[in-house]
């Protein structure tokens, strides 16, 4: 069967308020619905079991929100990307609302393994001074690997290569914020939240992370970063 | 307060499973903070098994429609939350304005089986609402329960202010109006029970009294304690599907709920007679809806949700009148969608096929379902299951030459006049099967080929013409799990049983009196919760509880009533007669079947009589 011609939108949400409870698979599901409410003339595999055409960015855990995701969905018809936009936006629960939609070319490398950087804030409560927090992130940062064990398994993660960029605290109204740029690698990707939480331990401060927010996903160019 | 609220339970989320169960905020959620007149809807287990229940659905659709009425889902907490909530002080409360319980007018809870009893307890201790509604007063709320069990409601009914017996659409609405106007001219909580007894299909358990005190157990009649109060309370039920609006914008979870697709009811009732089914004596007679409206509303459905699947719903979707048109103009119209049609029961014949391929098109075709329900002719005559072998065998042949491979049959153990030959007759009856299965599979695919066989133990239920039998003693079950094991082909099948211990005490309380009331508020005290849950379920603490009530499990579930003894579901009507069901014993212990009235003619069960109703058929009453 010759391929039909299909339209790749590629659209940014959030994970916004009460739904950064939701797992990436719950996202991915409700989204998907949202896209059929919209009447979006998506594309469906071929194939024994065919579904929906559309592909996701990297996975957001439970708990954690963020501010600029993306996912990809192929399209059989031309849609106006403002309209589309539209459509979508009237669609989608407010916590996952679209922010912008626009086409990318077929060829373009998948989001999965396009987007390896990723920015987060962490948001630790007034219970540790934006001093103390300072101090804490700075002696971690010290250690040239950063061991974390979660679910029974041991990751080894080089702080070089995974930090790309200095991690910084920004002091805010009612506590302190560890902003952080993280790279993604093939073999796991280092949680903020560990990092931020392991500085805290060490330090012999309380475990007061408050909120954990992925505000951007990146490309790692040889010009620098850059949004998909 | 709704944000001081959210401010309490949010921290709770992070040390819990699953937080999606309580988050609200789904996609058509309802919220009417300026309601002055406010219903928590409770589904007595989780989110999950709660999100996939029709009656909340419809409920919720119709008392959000209603002026001052805002209707709430509230689904029971898992036991981690309900820890967190119970160390937090944070009361059980609603998902879209999380309005406390014990501050809603009016707390609705559907009752789906026996096993949720104890998961209403929890609930309202949840809430701080007392258990026993003797001991409520007038800031509490009226604590309402309808669904299966209302037709025994008698084993939970010293926990409920009142019980809506049979089809809520139209008396939810009546009972509303009749409590707000009570509450409007100032009157007392006495008042407002008085006043929902006076509504059709209503009981109010407090208002009646056992007529005679030293009945045993299980035995003995309920009635009235004084002459204001009706002596019987008949159930409910719709004339015509069509005159009212089911619900095409439902709240579409986020958590993958059982059963996660749209839903969209084709009839009401069946009439096929099944002598061990209560579903199908209780929700009489059969109400079709026409077939444009079910193609509307499945489209309609679709559009509002989202949803890539819609399940076309009730006792016996293949029996509608107009199913094949129904399927073939959905399928017209779904076309080049990736979304799927199912079917949650098939009948067992060639027509249950074609529509079953019908749905699946060229794709993915699941396994289908029969249910011959016992393994001899003689006793399937007892059950009236109206099939025969050549049935059951045609029919697998005509599947798997249409390409199936993977075919589930139900059986029941223990069934009235069972025979250790009858179920050895399973065995016969799964090794044809599994040939014709084999014959009509080619040869490099015969490897890999699996009959499933599922066996449940047979309860009793009241309101069915076997509701005086005795159920099989737990030893007895296991003596017969023994012969049909030994029976059983020994390869290509999937063999598995309902728990046994599960079905035992399902039978304790599905034919009990109100004196369980204080074995189910003991069994919750001893820590049962979430009994339907396998992993969470002790038959050790029920027994206790039951034994410190001072009440034999055994006798309840495992003696013979004599039909001239009252029975504690006496004033409640299903419309169908005790005459009805007295005769439908004979036939059955004479092994004589009866025919189904929706095609045959009219077999005397008195419901369409005693309720006003008429078999509705193609949404056209036959008249």
């Amino acid at each position: 069967m010759a391929e039909r011609t299909t339209f790749r939108l590629r659209v940014r949400f959030g994970k916004l308020g009460r739904l950064r409870h939701l797992s990436h698979l719950e996202v991915m599901r409700a989204l998907e619905r949202s896209i059929r409410r919209a009447d979006l003339p998506y594309a469906v595999t071929q194939g024994f079991s065919p579904h929906m055409k559309a592909a996701f960015g990297p996975a957001l855990p439970v708990g954690t929100a963020g501010l600029r995701e993306y996912y990809d969905l192929w399209l059989r018809e031309l849609v106006p990307a403002p309209e589309a936009l539209a459509r979508l936006a009237a669609a989608t629960p407010p916590g996952m609302a679209p922010g912008a939609a626009r086409y990318v070319p077929e060829k373009a490398p998948s989001l999965s393994a396009a987007l390896t950087i990723a920015r987060y804030e962490v948001g630790v409560g007034p219970a540790v001074g934006p001093e103390m927090l300072v101090r804490a992130v700075e002696d971690v940062l010290a250690e040239s690997e950063l061991t974390v064990k979660a679910k029974g398994k041991t990751k080894v993660f080089d702080l070089a290569s995974v930090l790309p960029e200095e991690p910084r605290v920004e002091s805010s109204g009612s506590g302190s914020t560890v902003v952080l740029t993280t790279r993604m690698g093939a073999t796991g990707s280092l949680r903020p939240e560990a990092l931020v939480g392991r500085a805290l331990e060490c330090a012999g401060l309380p475990h007061a992370i408050t909120t954990v927010t992925r505000t951007d996903l990146l490309m790692e160019t040889e010009g620098g970063f850059m949004r998909p | 307060m709704r944000d001081d609220m959210w401010a309490r339970v949010e921290p709770l989320l992070d040390g819990v499973e699953r937080p999606a169960r309580y988050l609200d905020s789904e996609w058509g959620v309802r919220v009417r903070p300026d309601a002055s007149y406010r219903v928590a809807l409770v589904y007595p287990d989780t989110y999950e098994l709660g999100m996939a229940n029709q009656a909340v659905a419809i409920l919720y659709d119709i008392l959000n429609e209603v002026d001052g009425v805002a209707a709430e889902r509230c689904f029971v907490p898992w036991k981690d939350m309900a820890a967190a909530m119970r160390a937090a002080d944070v009361p059980l409360h609603t998902l879209e304005t999380l309005q406390p319980l014990r501050d809603c007018a009016l707390v609705g809870v559907t009752l789906p089986h026996e096993l949720t009893y104890t998961n209403v307890l929890e609930m309202l201790d949840l809430a701080g609402i007392p258990l026993r509604s003797v001991d409520r007063g007038e800031d509490d709320p009226l604590v309402i329960a309808g669904g299966p069990c209302a037709f025994n409601p008698e084993p939970i009914a010293s926990f409920l202010d009142a019980v809506l017996v049979g089809e809520g659409e139209e008396a939810v609405l009546e009972l509303v109006e009749a409590d707000r106007a009570v509450i409007e001219a100032g009157g007392t909580r006495a008042d407002r029970l008085r006043a929902l007894s006076g509504v059709p299909g209503v009981y109010v358990p407090t208002l009646y009294v056992s007529a005679d005190g030293s009945a045993q157990p299980g035995c003995g009649a309920v009635v009235p304690a004084d002459a204001a109060t009706p002596r019987m309370v008949t159930k409910r039920a719709l004339k015509d599907l069509g005159s009212v609006r089911p619900p095409t914008c439902p709240v579409v979870p986020y958590m993958d709920v059982v059963h996660d697709r749209a839903v969209v009811e084709v009839l009401r009732g069946c009439t096929r007679g099944c002598r061990f089914c209560q579903a199908g004596m209780v929700y009489r007679p059969v109400r079709e809806r026409g077939a444009d409206d079910i193609v509307h509303d499945v489209m309609a459905t679709l559009r509002c949700t989202g949803h890539d699947e819609v399940s076309l719903v009730s006792l016996s979707t293949t029996d509608h009148s107009q199913i094949e048109e129904v399927l073939r103009r959905l399928s017209r119209s779904l076309e080049g969608r990736a979304v799927s049609v199912s079917l949650p029961s098939l009948r067992v014949d060639s027509f249950g096929v074609e529509m079953a391929r019908l749905v699946a098109g060229g794709g993915k075709k699941a396994g289908l379902t029969f249910a011959p329900e016992a393994g001899t002719q003689r006793l399937r005559d007892v059950i009236n299951k109206n099939i025969t072998e050549e049935d059951l065998l045609g029919t697998i042949e005509h599947a798997f030459g249409a390409g199936w491979r993977r075919v589930k049959l139900y059986f029941m153990l223990g069934l009235p006049s069972e025979t250790d030959d009858d179920i050895r007759g399973i065995g016969r009856l799964v090794h044809k099967v599994l040939d014709v299965a084999r014959e009509n599979t080619p040869k490099d695919q015969r490897g890999g080929l699996k009959i499933g066989v599922s066996v449940a133990t047979f309860v009793p239920k009241p309101h069915t013409p076997f509701q005086w039998e005795p159920q099989l003693t737990l030893p007895e079950v296991r003596r017969r799990q023994e012969i049909l094991r030994e029976a059983m082909p020994r390869r290509g099948v999937d063999l598995s049983w309902h728990d046994p211990d599960v079905s035992f005490l399902e039978g304790a309380l599905a034919r009990g009196g109100r004196e369980l009331s204080d074995v189910i508020e003991k069994a919750w005290r001893s820590g049962c919760v979430f009994d339907a849950w396998t992993e969470e379920f002790s038959l050790p603490r029920w027994l206790a509880a039951f034994e410190s009530a001072g009440i034999d499990p055994v006798a309840l579930a495992s003696s013979e009533r004599d039909p001239a003894d009252a029975l504690p579901w006496d004033h409640i009507s299903s419309g169908v007669s005790k005459r009805y069901l007295l005769r439908e014993r004979e036939r059955a212990v004479a092994g004589v079947t009866t025919r189904d009235c929706s095609f045959d003619g009219c077999t005397g069960c008195d419901a369409c009589g005693d309720l006003g109703l008429d078999i509705v058929l193609g949404g056209a009453s036959r008249g």
